[in-house]
């Protein structure tokens, strides 16, 4: 029970610190380069997190991000419910899979992650992308293995105590 | 009992939850698209985004303390100079002004036409320029308990900014003149023709020149008050280079925005129907 307390407090913090990094302002070099993050947190969720209910919270963080970026309400939230529901689906296998298969399998999931909230600007504001939209997946493969060894050390830590 | 357990399978289905969510978004987005009954949501919501704001904007707060703090005191003063100097300026310009309103205001009254009096203005503080988004954004540090609507006209020192695109309670997204789905209706100021200034990444473009209209580069465009968002006589960008489109049927003008939109700290909101008694 106090395990679980914790733990939902760390997947809270997580998606807090996520949209922090989101809307953090870099200079528009770095910008171009910057990875999902409150993807990548759901992502890691979905994976782990045994109650089930990661989905709901996709939502509400997406809700949340679409208010701090002005974007249209629910693009966010579209997409990370769609990663939450896929990586969901396969958690069993992924949590099986190699280090190099469920990279594979996070940078796919992620490139739809970005082809939906594209395909929604295009429908919502006729914008046409470009290939710069996809450089973030570049980094993604950077930052994904420590995000996810970092997340694990801390929630095996919460575990034992 | 059996049809109970069933549907409590269902609710508790992942694909049942995805099904709903999926379609709450989507009617989101619809209702957020095409009227403004989502607001009370993002209202809602952004009281739950504040802090978050706060949180990156702080950093910033302490820098420009820090700054002053640090900065020498010789600094100051030649700052302090060079505002005065500005000050001096500006009060000579404001009493040539005073001439030229008395002028404009006898001519206005042999004419018979409305009368122009000055407008409620507000300043607003820029917290951050959102570069995330496909638009061009900034974000303002007001919101609509300031009294703030949507499609109100944002103005710097120099010229239009643009106008507040998404609206929260304390913080407002301002759409800038340059991005490419934003279209203000303009005016040259030197022969009065009017036109429509497309957004254009960087800069501005007027795509709709007649052939035969006189345009030159160094035009100055100011807003036309067409369309009744903009007040009419604002600076808008001056024109850069004038070409004839590819099709030959028009002349197509790029045109750089007077005002500095990337280094801006402080914006100018405008209430063009509420005038100052």
């Amino acid at each position: 029970m106090n395990h679980n307390r914790s733990q939902q407090a760390l997947v809270h913090l997580s998606l807090l610190v996520s949209l922090l990094l989101t809307i953090l302002p870099w200079p528009s070099t770095v910008q171009l380069f910057m990875p999902q993050w409150a993807a990548m947190v759901i992502a890691y969720w979905s994976l782990h997190d045994q109650n089930r209910s990661v989905m709901f919270l996709a939502f509400f963080y997406g809700l949340l991000l679409d208010i701090l970026m002005g974007s249209l309400l629910g693009k966010h939230g579209m997409s990370l419910v769609a990663l939450s529901f896929l990586v969901l689906k396969s958690a069993k296998q992924l949590r099986m899979t190699s280090f190099w298969q469920l990279m594979l399998m996070v940078l796919v999931l992620l490139f739809n992650d970005v082809i939906i909230r594209l395909f929604i600007d295009w429908v919502s504001f006729g914008y046409l992308p470009v290939w710069q939209d996809f450089l973030p997946l570049l980094t993604v493969i950077l930052i994904w293995p420590w995000l996810h060894y970092l997340l694990n050390r801390i929630n095996t830590h919460l575990k034992q105590h | 009992m059996d049809a109970l357990s069933q549907q409590q399978k269902l609710t508790q289905s992942p694909l049942f939850r995805f099904i709903l969510l999926q379609f709450i978004c989507l009617a989101l987005m619809v209702a957020d698209k095409n009227s403004q009954i989502t607001q009370p949501i993002r209202q809602g919501l952004s009281w739950l985004a504040l802090p978050i704001i706060k949180v990156v904007e702080w950093p910033q707060h302490i820098y420009q303390t820090v700054e002053t703090a640090v900065a020498r005191q010789a600094k100051l003063i030649d700052e302090n100079n060079e505002l005065k100097q500005n000050l001096l300026e500006l009060r000579l310009q404001a009493q040539r002004n005073t001439a030229l309103s008395a002028e404009n205001q006898r001519l206005r009254d042999m004419l018979n036409t409305a009368q122009d009096l000055p407008i409620k203005t507000s300043v607003a503080f820029v917290t951050d320029i959102a570069q995330t988004q496909k638009r061009q954004h900034i974000v303002i540090n007001q919101g609509q308990t300031d009294g703030l609507f949507l499609g109100q006209p944002v103005l710097s020192l120099g010229g239009v900014v643009g106008q507040v695109d998404v609206l929260s309670d304390h913080f407002a997204h301002v759409i800038v003149i340059t991005d490419p789905a934003h279209i203000i209706p303009a005016e040259i100021l030197r022969t009065g023709l009017r036109t429509l200034a497309y957004g254009h990444g960087q800069d501005l473009q007027l795509k709709e020149v007649p052939i035969s209209a006189d345009i030159q580069a160094g035009d100055v465009l100011i807003t036309s008050g067409f369309g009744g968002r903009f007040p009419r006589g604002l600076t808008i960008a001056t024109l850069s280079d004038v070409n004839i489109s590819a099709q030959r049927d028009f002349q197509v003008a790029n045109a750089t925005p007077e005002a500095a939109l990337s280094q801006l700290t402080e914006v100018f909101l405008v209430w063009p129907d509420e005038v100052l008694p």
